[in-house]
């Protein structure tokens, strides 16, 4: 197991070098520079803090430089915001959204899976209950988040005052944004776990379990969850990783001091130093949710381990 | 970002404003008055300047404010090595731009000198009567050496940070909220409110929403709520010095030719653009703003299609035949696309000319204009220092910011000659020519009309009074 995860681990160097050098060659193809605006800087100004960024060198000095940086653990200085390196930002942002994505996260687990496996069970005997569930979960996956965050915010919090429309200043303020950025998830794992669960319900060993007079809750939950579960951790590994790196909508109408708004005005800014950065902190998450992704697998499914 | 010398936005500007203050500041009128200073004097050759300091202000650490600390900070601004954007304010400096581009080493030569704790001494490289202007603002802001250089990069956060003005910093949440708490020692006199909290909110209507559920007392309104709001008693307008012009590229034809651009200019009935837009936008002919010396609504081309289609036949474009196909280039956003579309209408109907629209990027939209200048396009303007030179500067010949291509010796003089006239009635006559050339003359922009800011301001809210520089000084502010 050990040699698997280090095995896994050495191959994503190469895959986080090819995320770096093709967002170093996209973002310097695109026109504009970080520091054009309204105000055209006298070519002396202009001069100096070119000089200073090292973006008076030749390209590919500046790749090697940033390559050479980035193996010392230095994600370089912000250009928007001087004074602060990337790896600053990184680390205030990035709390609020891992705690933000995890909420979300755990929440459209136990809203997904429930649902799902609810919806299987009583399909038999109490159709309303599953007729409802699955016709929530087609709005959950069909309505864009934003569009539920704004109805949200004017239900619970204009009408109703139930929760702070917006701002990060305890747990309160973390329910609408995680609720909005659950709910699509939560809607896809439903219907992926009914469908799942429905089929295995149908396998001989659990009608082997049934007339071996099993409780009805072990049958369900010890054998038949655990084989039904497997297409919702395929799903959740890549769902984690891009939900505790923040959402620039959700982040941006709740005006929370996430790591989300970064991957949109980074670019925008064109601060290449921190496009650069959570570009490869999203990278990093990726291969590690994949990675957990498999072990857990592995744990499900005594035949991957045999592998 | 907090550090004066560096810092460009404008959130990080108001909050500077209110826990610094400099030589000279602001008053509501935008006069520069005595802050720190509490007077200047300046010689007969207007050239240089003797700040004489308050001896009563005080660092938030105990330390007296001294005329080296504007040294320091003036040297420090200039310094190449610090790479500072609004380094050019300081430009009018003996030696400042020769210091800053590196061909001058030594900082000595520079002409600023604190000839003892409370006496700044300025040499100008040329008389500039709008200089006590200059010193108003945050870049020009005395620093502490030895407080930079004990924590370098991180020489702002709350704890190392000293200030003299009516707030201290008290927490910072980067890119989010600032608290500042009063001052109880400032020289002026504590101010009313104890403790001030700004929110960094991304989304206007976010902000609103929390304005409307009470967690804020003050906001700017996005443009959409504004028809909804304008009627509430709590909203509040108020004009800014910031100016929304199209540029003709005066190289490419049609447009090399002025009759075509004063035809385009006197083609469009500018009352529309407070219409479409409802933010009570000032329609404008001239390009001095409203609230700056020198203003003068009277100059520029009126509305007057008949005439406009006169000179389009005079230039062998009559009733629009033959008028190559032309694309007028904007930046993205809701309210330049609505500008766009009107304009398109107008030289439709009035001069019978399809106009094409194209809209970019920001930034893509900024290296258009400077490396294939369309022959039609959108800016903007704001004040860095209320005076008339800073919005007319912008189109001399050897102007950065004339993207225009244009270049007419006259004008280069007359600006020139109004930046060292002491005389303001002087001045005005200078400025008033300048801008005839440049509105109804040559014609390289077109100026439509002057922003104004929309806010929502809580009615216990008490003596809230931004200026037209969008400068608000919460040492006036209380709550009843």
């Amino acid at each position: 197991m050990l040699k698997f995860i280090l095995k896994r681990l050495l191959w994503g160097i190469p895959v986080l070098w090819a995320v770096a050098t093709i967002t170093f060659i996209i973002m310097h193809i695109v026109p504009g520079g970080p520091f054009d605006e309204e105000k055209q800087l006298p070519p002396e100004i202009m001069a100096n803090i070119e000089q200073k960024y090292y973006l008076d060198r030749p390209l590919s000095e500046q790749y090697i430089l940033y390559l050479w940086n980035l193996l010392k653990g230095d994600l370089g200085p912000s250009y928007k915001y001087p004074g602060r390196t990337v790896s600053d930002i990184i680390t205030d942002t990035f709390p609020a959204s891992i705690e933000l994505g995890l909420l979300a996260f755990i929440l459209s687990l136990l809203i997904g899976v429930g649902a799902g496996i609810i919806s299987a069970i009583s399909r038999e005997q109490n159709t309303w209950v599953d007729k409802t569930s699955m016709m929530l979960a087609i709005g959950g996956v069909s309505i864009p988040h934003f569009v539920l965050a704004t109805l949200l915010i004017l239900i619970l919090s204009h009408t109703f005052r139930v929760f702070p429309p917006a701002l990060w200043e305890g747990w309160q303020y973390a329910i609408l944004p995680a609720l909005s950025l659950a709910a699509a998830p939560a809607a896809y794992m439903a219907r992926v776990m009914r469908a799942s669960f429905m089929s295995i319900l149908k396998e001989d060993y659990l009608r082997t379990c049934y007339a071996k007079g099993l409780p009805v809750r072990s049958i369900l939950f010890k054998h038949a969850l655990k084989n039904a579960i497997t297409p919702i951790v395929t799903f959740s590994g890549p769902l984690l990783a891009g939900l505790i790196t923040g959402s620039f909508v959700i982040e941006y109408i709740f005006s929370i001091p996430g790591m989300g708004k970064y991957f949109v005005t980074a670019v925008i800014n064109r601060d290449y130093p921190l496009i650069m950065g959570v570009t490869i902190v999203y990278a990093v998450m990726i291969v590690l949710a994949n990675l957990i992704v498999d072990i857990l697998y592995s744990l499900l499914d005594p035949r991957v381990r045999q592998r | 970002m907090l550090d004066w010398n560096l810092a460009t936005d404008s959130i990080s500007i108001r909050v500077i404003e209110n826990i610094m203050e400099g030589l000279t500041q602001f008053d509501q009128d935008l006069n520069p008055v005595p802050a720190v200073a509490k007077g200047w004097k300046v010689s007969d050759d207007g050239r240089t300047y003797i700040f004489d300091l308050r001896e009563t202000v005080y660092w938030s650490d105990g330390k007296r404010v001294t005329a080296q600390d504007f040294e320091y900070g003036w040297k420090r601004l200039l310094d190449p090595a610090t790479a500072s954007q609004y380094a050019y304010f300081l430009y009018d400096v003996d030696n400042a731009s020769e210091y800053n581009s590196g061909q001058l080493k030594d900082p000595s030569l520079l002409g600023v000198k604190a000839l003892n704790d409370t006496t700044l001494q300025v040499r100008l490289r040329r008389p500039v009567v709008y200089f006590p202007s200059i010193t108003a603002f945050t870049a020009t802001f005395p620093l502490r050496k030895d407080i930079v250089e004990r924590y370098g990069d991180r020489w702002t956060e709350p704890g190392n940070i000293v200030t003299n003005g009516p707030f201290t910093l008290r927490e910072w949440r980067h890119e989010y909220s600032l608290t500042l708490a009063a001052n109880k020692d400032y020289f002026g006199g504590r101010p009313r409110l104890d403790a001030v909290r700004f929110y960094v909110i991304g989304e206007s209507t976010t902000a609103l929403t929390l304005y409307e559920t009470g967690g804020l007392d003050i906001v700017s309104l996005p443009p959409l709520a504004i028809p909804s709001y304008k009627n509430h008693r709590e909203y509040v307008q108020h004009p800014l010095l910031r100016g929304y012009y199209y540029g003709f590229n005066v190289e490419k034809p049609p447009f090399n030719d002025n009759r075509v651009r004063q035809a385009f200019s006197m083609a469009i009935d500018r009352k529309a653009f407070p219409e479409i837009l409802k933010g009570g936008e000032l329609p404008a002919t001239s390009w001095i703003p409203e609230g700056m010396p020198a203003y003068n609504p009277s100059v520029g081309l009126r509305f007057n299609p008949d005439g406009a289609r006169a000179l389009l036949k005079e230039a062998g474009y009559a009733g629009g035949a033959g008028f190559p196909a032309v694309t007028a280039v904007f930046s993205t956003n809701p309210e330049n696309l609505l500008i766009a579309q009107n304009l398109q209408a107008q030289w439709k109907k009035n001069l019978n000319i399809n106009v094409m629209l194209d809209n970019q990027e920001w930034k893509v939209f900024l290296k258009t204009l400077q490396n294939n200048t369309p022959p039609v396009f959108r800016l903007g303007w704001g004040a860095d220092y209320p005076d008339p030179d800073n919005f007319m500067n912008l189109f001399t010949s050897n102007s950065g910011n004339n993207r225009t291509h244009w270049k007419n010796r006259e004008y280069d003089r007359l600006v020139e000659a109004a930046v060292v006239e002491q005389d303001m009635d002087g001045r005005k006559k200078l400025y008033d020519r300048a801008q005839i050339i440049l509105t109804e003359e040559d014609v390289p922009i077109m100026p439509l009309f002057q922003n104004v800011q929309n806010l929502m301001v809580k009615p216990y809210v008490k003596g809230f009074r931004p200026n037209a520089m969008d400068i608000i000084h919460l040492k006036d502010v209380w709550i009843e």
